[in-house]
């Protein structure tokens, strides 16, 4: 009896194809659903989740999900308690990662944070193609052709949510033999050994914390100094979580942290022995070590995509993004998930957006399909009339509970245009940083924002026509409601000379 | 166009702001700067807004435009955004690229103490300051 | 005018705001190696074109920054000039001409850069200085 493949979206055309399953692959399929724009998904991997079917080894995310939020789980204001959660516009599709957690904790497992993009796939009916691995990508004309291990897909516009999770080590002399993060083991397995970990970001620290019931001794190298999130005000450096081997060191208990290069590793009779330089100049420090591991990173697993055009850069090897995670040098290719994080932003203070993560990420996602509809299906979104006499709430509004806001400050923004022929219209939430240089009809724009002392205020961008976008900032309230009379008054001398010639 | 991070370090230790660093210090400084890439067309810098940090060219050019005139042009190893920082002010002008830019970039809160563990580079930048205001219209001797 | 002391030197030094935020070792090694001249009115300190010896401070009296025929700017009591040669070796833009009899405290150029390179918060505070002058010069290249 010939076997059936029962796969859904076999090979051959469609408009749009998305490959990779985790949670980017899955919230892009959502959204191209919602517009019913027919697409195919492909995964190598068996069953959906991306990297959170393997990582974090140890403890829970670093994203929390909050059942007990001040409002309502299915409610849109929730998504600034739930970082883990999809996004989705029937209610009953929300909020699916509180439902699964067993309340000893408001950051999930890796467990169960598998399970939350299982369900979301399996309740919002998403198809993919399991067991389909992309190998290569050529161009026909205008349609993108690719090959895969069960044959060709041609589409108008591909997305690649492909994650950064290729294991990556640098080349120096002896790192061939030193286990990168991917391929540590069960904990006690490190039982009494003397560790050494190649890397001081959270993955190392990750590795430190969890092992830290076990290893006789670790030691943490890599050329820069430990950064600390609390101290950043920001998700950059080392997460509250992951601190206790830093108040280890600090306090003497038989954790060490170097900053310098490592010159190279050697094997040694019982383990390795790792010669390091110190970058306050003291010359080299031999370790040795029963165990090393790796926590050098990863790259994103881009295949072909540079032959083809896509430029890359840094050591994660990301492509080169427009402000909507197009590729800069092959327009039609899309990058959505973790690897969106190319696109940076504005970065004001040289703090970075959360488009690495999952509660950045699903918006940017959202408004990547939006966007690619628009120019490659020729769909016209709808921007709703705004009343003029409510623009100033509206926009406080936003800036008091809009989740897309807060989850992704000074990142994207509300947009309302102005245009005096248009009357007011909403634009949605747009990226901020096309925003401000884009020199088109009148319009505002308001976000939320941190500064270097850590105050979060509400941030406005006038756009007049033909120029540039005007920042105001608007003063933060203790409670973070920033509905005050002053940002009103503020709010409305700002956008007076524009919202004359619009009244209807 | 993709450095790997012995050819990022390479490329740092040829530029003149970097010249009097040891090789292990310039690993430092690609480590403690963030590598970012922009595509033609883009403001990285912007007339009047908060927040702006301190650049270094690694490939590219970008133009410095004042109510959309340009008044120059900057290429490799040249730096920008300083005067900003140094200052305490918002940017006096845009900084626009010309094509697709590779920089490295560090926030603007951490430049004083770069400076500080670097006291070469801080010496560098002075002496490119200095030559600007040899070219402005007023200076002292 | 007689010789000031040490400590009327020191003094001097302190209240200059290029100074300010500097160890005590390098005041005290500025203190050493600042010396003292004097100018009568109508005199010439520096002279545009010539090469740069090193920065100067003046303590009493009142000078003029002058190119070619054009005064653009007088200088007085805790002021300082001469530090863009130091930096770069060029040979001084302008000339700096007593208006009044002026005593002022010299710190040669070789001085100085030591000083620069072993004291960053005076190269920080002479970096923005210099930046300061950049843009209020009108020099909008840079930011």
């Amino acid at each position: 009896m010939a076997e059936l493949d029962a796969r859904p979206c076999p090979p051959g055309d469609y408009p749009v194809v998305v490959v990779g399953s985790g949670p980017g692959g899955l919230q892009t399929s959502y959204y191209l659903r919602r517009l019913g724009i027919r697409h195919a998904v492909l995964s190598a991997d068996p069953a959906p989740g991306g990297m959170f079917r393997r990582f974090p080894f140890f403890q829970r995310l670093l994203s929390w999900t909050k059942p007990y939020g001040p409002v309502d789980r299915r409610s849109r204001g929730y998504e600034w308690y739930d970082w883990n959660s999809l996004l989705a516009d029937e209610p009953e599709n929300r909020a699916i990662m509180p439902e699964l957690m067993d309340g000893t904790s408001s950051f999930p497992s890796r467990p169960e944070m598998e399970l939350n993009l299982a369900t979301y796939a399996r309740r919002t009916g998403l198809e993919v193609r399991f067991g389909c691995r992309w190998e290569s990508t050529r161009r026909e004309g205008d349609h993108f052709v690719l090959g895969t291990s069960d044959g060709e897909y041609r589409a108008r516009a591909c997305v690649f949510a492909v994650g950064v999770a290729e294991p990556w080590k640098p080349d120096t002399p002896g790192f061939e033999n030193v286990p990168h993060y991917v391929e540590t083991r069960a904990p006690e397995t490190y039982a009494g050994k003397r560790l050494f970990i190649v890397g001081k970001q959270n993955s190392g620290f990750e590795l430190a914390s969890g092992l830290l019931p076990w290893a006789q001794r670790i030691v943490l190298v890599s050329p820069r100094q430990v950064k600390l999130s609390v101290n950043t005000h920001s998700l950059l450096g080392i997460r509250a979580r992951y601190i206790q081997p830093v108040e280890d060191e600090v306090l003497g208990g038989g954790v060490f942290m170097l900053n310098g290069p490592i010159g190279r590793v050697e094997r040694s009779a019982d383990g390795v022995r790792v010669f390091c330089v110190r970058s306050e100049g003291g010359g080299e420090l031999v370790v040795d070590a029963d165990e090393a591991i790796a926590a050098t990173g990863f790259t994103a697993p881009l295949r072909d995509l540079p032959a083809l055009g896509v430029s890359v850069f840094g050591q994660s090897r990301l492509p080169s993004l427009t402000n909507y995670w197009e590729s800069t040098n092959v327009p039609g290719i899309y990058f959505t998930g973790t690897i969106g994080q190319a696109s940076g932003g504005m970065k004001k203070y040289g703090l970075p957006s959360n488009s690495g993560a999952v509660h950045g990420s699903r918006y940017n996602a959202r408004i990547a399909v939006q966007h690619l509809a628009r120019k490659h299906f020729g769909f016209a979104p709808e921007q709703p009339a705004v009343e003029p006499s409510s623009l100033v709430d509206y926009l406080l509004n936003e800036a008091t509970a809009a989740p897309e806001l807060w989850n992704q400050k000074s990142y994207l923004a509300r947009a309302v245009s102005l245009d005096p022929t248009q009357g007011m219209r909403d634009e949605g939430i747009v990226p901020l940083a096309d925003f401000v240089d884009m020199e088109g009809s009148p319009a505002v724009a308001i976000t939320v924002e941190t500064d270097d002392t850590g105050d979060i205020h509400p941030a406005v961008y006038v756009r007049e026509a033909g120029r540039p976008a005007v920042e105001t900032l608007l003063g933060s309230q203790a409670l973070h409601d920033f509905r005050t009379v002053d940002n009103r008054a503020r709010l409305a001398s700002v956008l007076k000379g524009l919202t004359a010639g619009t009244a209807r | 166009m993709p450095l790997s991070q012995p050819e990022l370090v390479n490329t740092l230790a040829s530029l003149s702001l970097f010249a009097d660093l040891s090789r292990p210090q310039v690993e430092q400084v690609a480590h403690r700067m963030s590598e970012e890439s922009y595509p033609e067309g883009q403001r990285i810098l912007r007339q009047g807004f908060t927040g702006s940090g301190f650049y270094v060219i690694l490939e590219g050019e970008v133009a410095i435009r004042i109510d959309g005139e340009e008044r120059a042009r900057l290429g490799r190893g040249d730096f920008f955004g300083e005067m900003s920082i140094l200052l305490g002010e918002p940017p006096v002008a845009d900084v626009v690229t010309l094509r697709q830019l590779h920089v490295l970039h560090l926030g603007g809160p951490e430049l004083e103490g770069f400076l500080r563990e670097h006291p070469s580079v801080m010496f560098r930048m002075l002496r490119t300051i200095a030559l600007r205001l040899r070219n402005a219209s007023r200076w002292r001797s | 005018m007689g010789m000031i002391s040490s400590q009327e030197k020191a003094a001097a030094l302190a209240a200059v705001p290029l100074f300010a935020g500097i160890s005590d070792d390098s005041m005290a090694h500025l203190t050493e190696v600042a010396g003292e001249v004097e100018f009568p009115a109508g005199q010439f300190i520096v002279r545009q074109g010539q090469v740069g010896s090193g920065l100067y401070v003046i303590i009493h009296g009142l000078a003029r920054v002058v190119r070619g025929s054009t005064e653009i700017a007088s200088l007085g009591p805790g002021e300082f000039f001469g530090e863009l040669s130091v930096i770069d070796q060029e040979p001084r833009m302008a000339s700096v001409e007593a208006v009044r009899d002026t005593r002022l405290l010299a710190v040669a150029s070789w001085d100085l850069l030591r000083l620069l390179e072993s004291d960053p918060a005076l190269a920080q505070n002479l970096i923005r200085e210099l930046a300061r002058r950049v843009r209020s010069a009108g020099e909008h290249h840079h930011h």
